[in-house]
């Protein structure tokens, strides 16, 4: 089975809120402190990859759009035994939408050849917008399930494990088609060897720009221009705390309770 | 008297091999004892020889001094009262047999008379006859020990009791022999061997003369047969002892209490971590051989005393076992999976045994109290990182929450994932100096992640640079520049990342033209004192107690007795330990304290860990086998109202663990920062 994971690189989400900084004119994220970080459900994805491949063989490939540093995701997919590694090298900084990543995608993976699954993560943990799974099944004209936890090889297609509000669904898909993964302690990512992150850096790693898959910024603005960001800001933290007064613990509680039941009825 | 009066002391004397003929059956008997003993002893050095090289020759004057100390004095040995005395004089009993029997070699073999005059009677008779004593009575002791005391720590095989009873036997024999040789000689100097005419008398009150000799014949040949018998056997049991011991006491390693941990060269090393007897060096193997199945190390270790796995004594007898001294499943019970025949230097052992099992070597918290108790210089703390090591790097099967830990030092450069902390909020309103803003600081106060990502311990870094401010210190912190030093995650295996954040750190500081280091973090301090010199980093590092107690001292910090609680210290492994380093802080809370200083009673260099090294603090361990809450219990039994530490990884695994078992007892943790800067605060 040839298996295609998606990867975005991403601020530590991690950051103390203290050291977490934005730019309001370029309504972007600073990095300041804060590392670059594999997206959790990418590396969650990654993993179900690496599972998949051990219960029913096959081949994994990596592929990430985003500036160069992107190239580190890359390298640690490598480490992990990841058969191929693709960079789609992004010269701008500006903010990247679902649609855009999406379009970018789907050309990469059409000029990287056939895949029976590609895998992204269900959301990424910079804009958690969670767009662009089902947006590049749309590009790629496949059946896109979300939220899969587990994939099974079965037959000639897939049977997957997909989280829902009440429980799991058991779907099964014929392929190729497109999963978002979602966590589960199932694919908690493993963390490579040491003797394969040293050879990780000696593997080739395809680099990319828009034009090698025929994109141009003309493109990329059609879709950028999709959704526009009005604007962004750190949501400010306030907690009051009254100390309720009353003569008795009685009392106490009834005014608590008079006030509990006002903002109820105010609601 | 009057007898004695008669004779001249300078021709007492005795015959030798009186009553013996054909001795030269003896030396018949004396060839294949040889060949066997001499084979046993080849063989274990032809696999010594096998390993590794390892550098343990240098500096041969403290090696010569450590020998003195302790295999001549035996000071590790006595550390166990009982045993040990019963050891020393077992030891020094051996001894003296051992040189009066080279003297009867002399006078018979070389013809050179010696045994004659002053020295025959007072070394050959009544000091060997004394020490003999002595040696007898140990064995007993030992034996009773063994037998009806019954101690955890021992390892009770067959082999033991045979050796006891051989020794008891060869002195007994021994003695029966002297007896019955002054019995029927009427030995005139009789006397000056005082066990050896109570025998004689004894004797001759059931026997005639005629009888002991015959007896003295036939024993004679005995008493011989089993001594030739022990020599030959000796180098397949424990008492091959006698002569690794010594051999490893002199190639201890004298750079590192704690054990000194290896480097490796990532670029040529076959493997990164150990997973076969053939990857130690030839002084790891020589350990195996040098246990004497004593189980100090085991009764110490804080993992074993919760009861985990874990056993420092078994890891070594277990690949003991492994170098072909004994069977495993003898020794242990518990040896599962197959096991190799013969001598199988390439043989895998990490999960050989459940003793050697990953699961086992995962809950150490390097603490190194094994390497200190140890009374014959074994390095078992070393040994379990270097399968650490290999479970980590090689097979990157290890702890699911060592691996978040060691994630979080890769991606972020510490260890404390999801903390909600940043490397400054603990200065925030302080006004502390970043290192930006200082033009040629005395000192960097590294603040290290356990003193600043830790909501606990950010008021003991406050108590610290508050003092520090009220000193003049002339000092500043690196800020959001800092990483963690390596220790976690060097301790936890992954030498490779220890390099890369240490190389990183040594930069870093280089840049800002770093001399002097201070530190309240004793994981830190160590590394810096002990591991950054190796990677090129050379910097004057002192732990936050040793440069208080120095501003006190040098009067930049005035300190009048203040606080009104009774306070036990708890040293930090890698300060009292692993850095020898126990006086300082008890100084300055002697000088604070109105009340007299409690000690627990394990304390200084034989400390109970908190059982946060090693990566541990980031693991959470079964309910019911907390190291904390064991080290708690011990402080609780005093009557201390505060626990005193010097380590921020000690204060939370402290106040938890008290916390947890406290019950209605009130006893506060407090580092020794804030123990004074509360104290200065009249609070």
């Amino acid at each position: 089975m040839k298996t295609l994971v998606c990867l975005k690189q991403i601020l530590d989400p991690e950051i103390p809120p203290r050291d977490f900084t934005i730019n309001r004119d370029s309504r972007q994220a600073v990095q300041g402190s804060a590392n670059l970080v594999t997206n959790i459900f990418c590396e969650n994805a990654l993993e179900s990859a690496l599972q998949l491949r051990e219960r029913s063989e096959g081949e994994i490939a990596a592929l990430a759009f985003g500036p160069a540093s992107a190239e580190d995701s890359l390298r640690k997919a490598l480490a992990l035994k990841a058969d191929e590694a693709c960079l789609v090298e992004d010269d701008s900084t500006a903010y990247r939408n679902s649609a855009t990543t999406a379009l970018v995608l789907a050309a990469a993976i059409k000029k990287l050849g056939e895949f029976d699954i590609i895998m992204v993560g269900r959301e990424a943990g910079d804009w958690g917008a969670g767009q662009t799974g089902g947006l590049l099944a749309e590009r790629l004209g496949l059946p896109c399930v979300t939220f899969v936890d587990h994939i099974e090889a079965s037959g000639d297609g897939v049977t997957l494990r997909r989280q829902t509000e009440l429980g799991w669904e058991k779907v099964e898909v014929k392929l190729p088609l497109v999963v978002t993964i979602s966590n589960h302690e199932e694919n908690v990512p493993r963390i490579p060897k040491t003797r394969d992150i040293m050879m990780s850096a000696r593997k080739p790693v395809t680099n990319w720009k828009l034009s090698d898959i025929d994109l141009t910024d003309e493109d990329l603005k059609t879709t950028g221009d999709a959704l526009d960001v009005i604007d962004l800001f750190i949501p400010e933290k306030k907690t009051d705390c009254e100390f309720i007064e009353g003569d008795s613990l009685d009392d106490k509680i009834d005014e608590f309770a008079k006030r509990l039941a006002g903002i109820v009825q105010s609601a | 008297m009057t007898l004695l009066a008669a004779l001249n002391a300078a021709d007492a004397t005795r015959e030798v091999m009186w009553n013996i003929s054909h001795s030269w059956v003896m030396y018949v008997l004396l060839v294949p004892t040889m060949l066997i003993a001499g084979y046993g002893v080849y063989k274990q050095v032809q696999k010594w020889r096998s390993g590794q090289p390892a550098a343990r020759f240098d500096r041969p004057a403290e090696r010569i001094m450590r020998v003195i100390n302790h295999v001549l004095l035996q000071q590790a040995t006595l550390r166990d009262r009982f045993a040990g005395v019963f050891h020393f004089m077992l030891f020094w009993g051996m001894i003296t047999l051992t040189i009066a029997t080279t003297v009867v070699l002399i006078q018979h073999d070389f013809g050179i008379e010696i045994m004659k005059g002053r020295f025959y009677l007072y070394f050959q008779s009544l000091f060997v006859d004394v020490l003999g004593v002595l040696a007898m009575l140990g064995v007993a002791v030992l034996a009773v020990r063994r037998w009806v005391l019954r101690p955890k720590k021992l390892v009770y095989t067959d082999e033991s009791t045979w050796l006891l009873v051989l020794l008891f036997v060869i002195m007994g024999t021994g003695y029966l022999l002297e007896g019955w040789r002054i019995a029927v000689t009427n030995d005139p100097w009789g006397i000056w061997s005082p066990a050896g005419i109570i025998v004689s008398k004894a004797s001759l009150a059931v026997a005639g003369v005629g009888t002991l000799k015959t007896l003295h014949l036939f024993t004679w040949w005995f008493h011989l047969v089993i001594v030739f018998g022990l020599i030959a056997w000796a180098p397949y049991t424990k008492l091959l002892h006698v002569l690794t011991a010594p051999l490893n006491i002199y190639t201890a390693d004298l750079d590192h209490g704690g054990g000194t941990l290896k480097q490796i060269d990532f670029e040529s090393a076959q493997s990164f971590g150990i997973n076969s007897l053939e990857q130690f060096t030839w002084k790891d193997l020589l350990d195996l051989d040098a246990c004497t199945e004593c189980g100090r190390c085991t009764s110490v270790c804080p993992a074993n005393t919760v009861g985990k796995q874990l056993s420092p004594r078994d890891i070594i007898l277990d690949m003991q076992g492994l170098l072909d001294r004994s069977d495993l499943a003898s020794l242990t019970g518990k040896a599962d999976g197959q096991q190799p025949d013969e001598y199988d230097p390439a043989f895998p052992i990490i999960g050989a045994t459940d003793n050697l099992s990953s699961d086992a070597l995962f809950e150490c918290t390097t603490c190194a109290a094994c390497v200190e108790i140890c009374p014959v210089s074994i390095e078992q703390l070393p040994k379990i990182v270097d399968m650490r090591r290999f479970q980590v790097m090689e097979q990157a099967e290890f702890p699911q929450q060592m691996q978040d830990a060691i994630s979080s030092l890769e991606e972020r450069g510490h260890p404390f994932k999801g903390t909600q902390l940043s490397r400054v909020d603990w200065a925030a309103g302080m006004d502390v100096p970043l290192i930006e803003d200082v033009e040629a600081p005395e000192v960097l106060l590294w603040v290290g992640c356990g003193g600043a990502l830790v909501d606990r311990n950010q008021k003991s870094t406050r108590a610290l640079a508050n003092l520090l401010k009220k000193a003049n210190v002339n000092f500043a912190i690196l800020g959001r520049e800092e990483t963690c030093t390596g220790d976690p995650a060097r301790r936890i295996g992954n030498e490779f990342l220890f390099e890369t954040l240490a190389t990183q750190n040594i930069e870093t500081l280089k840049t800002h033209n770093i001399k002097n280091v201070l530190t309240s973090c004793p994981h830190c301090f160590n590394t810096f004192r002990n591991e950054y010199p190796k990677l090129g980093g050379n910097f004057e590092v002192m732990h936050h107690t040793t440069y208080l107690a120095r501003l006190i001292g040098e009067g930049h910090l005035k300190l009048d007795a203040q606080a009104t609680e009774k306070i036990a210290f708890h040293d930090p492994c890698y300060l009292g330990r692993h850095n020898g380093i126990t006086d300082a802080p008890r100084k300055l809370l002697k000088e604070v304290s109105q009340q007299p200083l409690v000690e627990m009673e394990k304390h200084g260099r034989q400390s109970f860990c908190c059982g946060g090294g090693g990566g541990m603090s980031f693991v959470d361990e079964p309910a019911d086998q907390r190291v904390n809450q064991e080290r708690a219990k011990q402080a609780l039994a005093t009557d201390a109202d505060t626990v005193a530490v010097g380590c921020p990884f000690c204060t939370t695994m402290m106040e938890d663990g008290i916390n947890a078992v406290k019950g209605d007892r009130e006893m506060a943790v407090k580092d020794v920062a804030e123990v004074m800067w509360e104290a200065l605060e009249g609070k």
